[in-house]
């Protein structure tokens, strides 16, 4: 039996009064493309420094493809690339040499670690760059340096977390593709992000965190259908009031300026429903608009309490 | 090649190259400074002094300055490179490497006392536009140098991890070594303190790596060297397996 890429189990992390993993249950399979959702502090960033060893757990038990991460941390540690949010690189090299001493912490031999360092720049497309240090380069290129970091050793688990913070839209379609590319030679991904479109576009499956816990986990699409759902209908007469309608699922009827709006659970499955039972009042639909629930609205639904919810905007 | 042995050696000639491309940060200071030492207490009031131990003076003081460089320099750069790695977090990109917590010590280390022995034989170029250089006892003088820059490296790291400011570097190095240096019978012969100080000095480790240098140089010592070279050495297993140990709980690396 296959192993997972990850799997965390009872996973317990508390910084003095924060508890920022409370007995988290997460499981990543191999070649997955997975999501970490989560506001502020719901304890994404803390959960992949315990898979990568800048974390100690409090307890539970954590894997990398079956290995222990503190009992077996250099098997865990060598099949994990990570490209983390703040920048964290060595200012004294050109960039190309960090990326040699990155393979090479891997084990990876000088002729060898070369050619992946090459390799890893001309992917993320800033190889003309390659003899400047870290500082002079543009903050889209430091972007694209950290994700060649941590594609230079090759590996079978790539964390990105918020790989596209900050940058232009080009810049991360660019990274999106790059990373797709990964994705489809087998690398499992474990993406974390505040911009919702990169997990509905890209992630097979995603994981929604809040106070160190998993909310949930689904398919984008499983999670968008749990949201609910707009119908715009257009009716030839509008009437004054907005009508009451006896179908299933509907959470609320108002008249805008737009037309009848219905806000219902799975609208695809509820709009014939309400057409039949306009029409059944007299009423004639000329068209009807179904705007679907964004997973940013499901996202914020799940994790909704008393914070600010400021860095969720799309 | 195998792959623990690359990981390490890859460490250690990123540690080289650092402190290598950067001479005017790493190996002129020591130059000039020591260039300065020998000009004013070995020439300009050597001449006064005449002999101590029937060597001149300049030939006296030379292994306490040797010793000076090397360990400060060992111990400067094991403890700048962890604090600076912490304090940009570039650090992470070894500790999250399927590196052994043994090779990154180890490697920090070498590369340290490597830096230290580097010092040590350009003090020596320096002297010897000064004076003759003798090498009374080699394997000693390896033997004592190899010790006690590898202890000061490993001390180095203890310091690097510690630190939590560039203050605590400063302090560790000006106010804790150099004193002891200087009050390690660099410039001095034990023979010529009061019975109470001389005993006070030999409470001061640097004493007896100044004395087990000096018994490689100039083939005098006032203390056995012997017993200095097996009290350093264990020391310096002991400091190493601290390094271990704070790198295994990740004492200043990990949360």
């Amino acid at each position: 039996m296959t192993e997972p890429a990850i799997r965390a189990s009872g996973l317990a992390k508390r910084y003095g009064d924060v508890q920022a993993l409370d007995d988290l249950e997460l499981t990543v399979e191999q070649g997955e493309f997975f999501g970490l959702l989560g506001p502020n502090g719901a304890g994404k960033t803390t959960f992949i420094n315990t898979l990568v060893g800048l974390v100690h757990k409090d307890r539970g038990t954590a894997e990398v493809f079956g290995f222990d991460v503190e009992d077996d941390y250099r098997e865990a540690r060598d099949r994990i690339g990570v490209a983390p949010q703040e920048f964290n690189v060595d200012r004294f090299f050109p960039i190309i040499e960090v990326l040699e001493h990155k393979a090479g912490y891997h084990g990876i031999g000088r002729k060898a670690a070369r050619e992946r360092a090459e390799d890893a720049l001309k992917t993320v497309g800033i190889w003309d760059k390659r003899d400047t240090r870290f500082d002079w380069l543009s903050g889209g290129m430091k972007r694209r340096f950290v994700l060649a970091r941590a594609l230079v050793s090759d590996p079978d688990l790539l964390i990105l977390d918020e790989p596209t913070a900050g940058v232009d839209v080009q810049l991360r379609h660019d990274l999106w593709d790059i990373i797709n590319r990964m994705n489809d030679a087998g690398t499992t991904i474990l993406l974390t992000t505040h911009y919702i479109e990169e997990a509905e576009r890209l992630c097979d499956r995603v994981a929604i965190m809040d106070d160190g816990q998993k909310v949930e986990v689904a398919t984008p699409d499983d999670l968008m259908a749990r949201g609910t759902d707009t119908i715009v209908l257009d009716l030839a007469e509008m009437p004054r009031t907005a009508p009451r309608l006896d179908v299933e699922g509907i959470t609320d009827i108002e008249l805008t300026d737009e037309g009848l709006a219905v806000t219902a659970m799975g609208g695809s499955q509820t709009a014939p429903a309400i057409m039949r039972e306009l029409e059944a009042q007299g009423h004639t639909v000329t068209s009807l608009d179904i705007r679907r629930a964004s997973l940013e609205e499901v996202f914020v639904d799940m994790t909704r309490d008393d914070r600010e919810y400021a860095e969720v905007s799309a | 090649m195998n792959p623990n042995a690359t990981q390490f050696l890859t460490l250690v000639r990123r540690e080289i190259l650092r402190f290598v491309r950067r001479p005017y940060n790493t190996f002129l200071p020591p130059i000039i400074t020591n260039a300065l030492y020998f000009s004013v207490f070995g020439v300009i009031l050597g001449s006064r002094i005449g002999e101590i131990a029937g060597v001149s003076y300049l030939q006296f003081v030379l292994p306490g300055l040797v010793v000076l460089g090397a360990i400060s320099d060992s111990f400067e750069n094991a403890s700048f490179t962890i604090f600076h790695g912490r304090w940009n977090d570039y650090i992470q990109a070894v500790l999250t490497s399927p590196m052994s917590n043994r090779s990154m010590v180890a490697a920090y280390v070498s590369a340290s006392a490597l830096r230290g022995i580097v010092t040590s034989l350009l003090i020596v170029g320096v002297g010897l536009i000064f004076t003759s250089v003798p090498v009374a006892n080699p394997v000693y003088l390896v033997s004592f140098l190899l010790v006690i820059t590898t202890l000061f490296g490993g001390l180095g790291v203890i310091g690097g991890l510690w630190a939590s400011d560039f203050d605590y570097l400063t302090v560790m190095n000006q106010f804790i070594l150099r004193p002891l240096v200087f009050f390690g019978a660099v410039f001095y012969s034990l023979e010529v303190l009061p019975a109470f100080w001389r005993n006070v000095s030999l409470l001061n480790p640097m004493v007896y790596m100044v004395n087990g240098v000096r018994y490689g140089m100039i083939g005098v010592t006032e203390i056995d060297p012997n017993t200095s070279l097996a009290v350093l050495t264990g020391t310096t297993v002991v400091v190493l397996s601290v390094d271990y140990v704070l790198f295994k709980r990740g004492y200043g690396l990990a949360e």
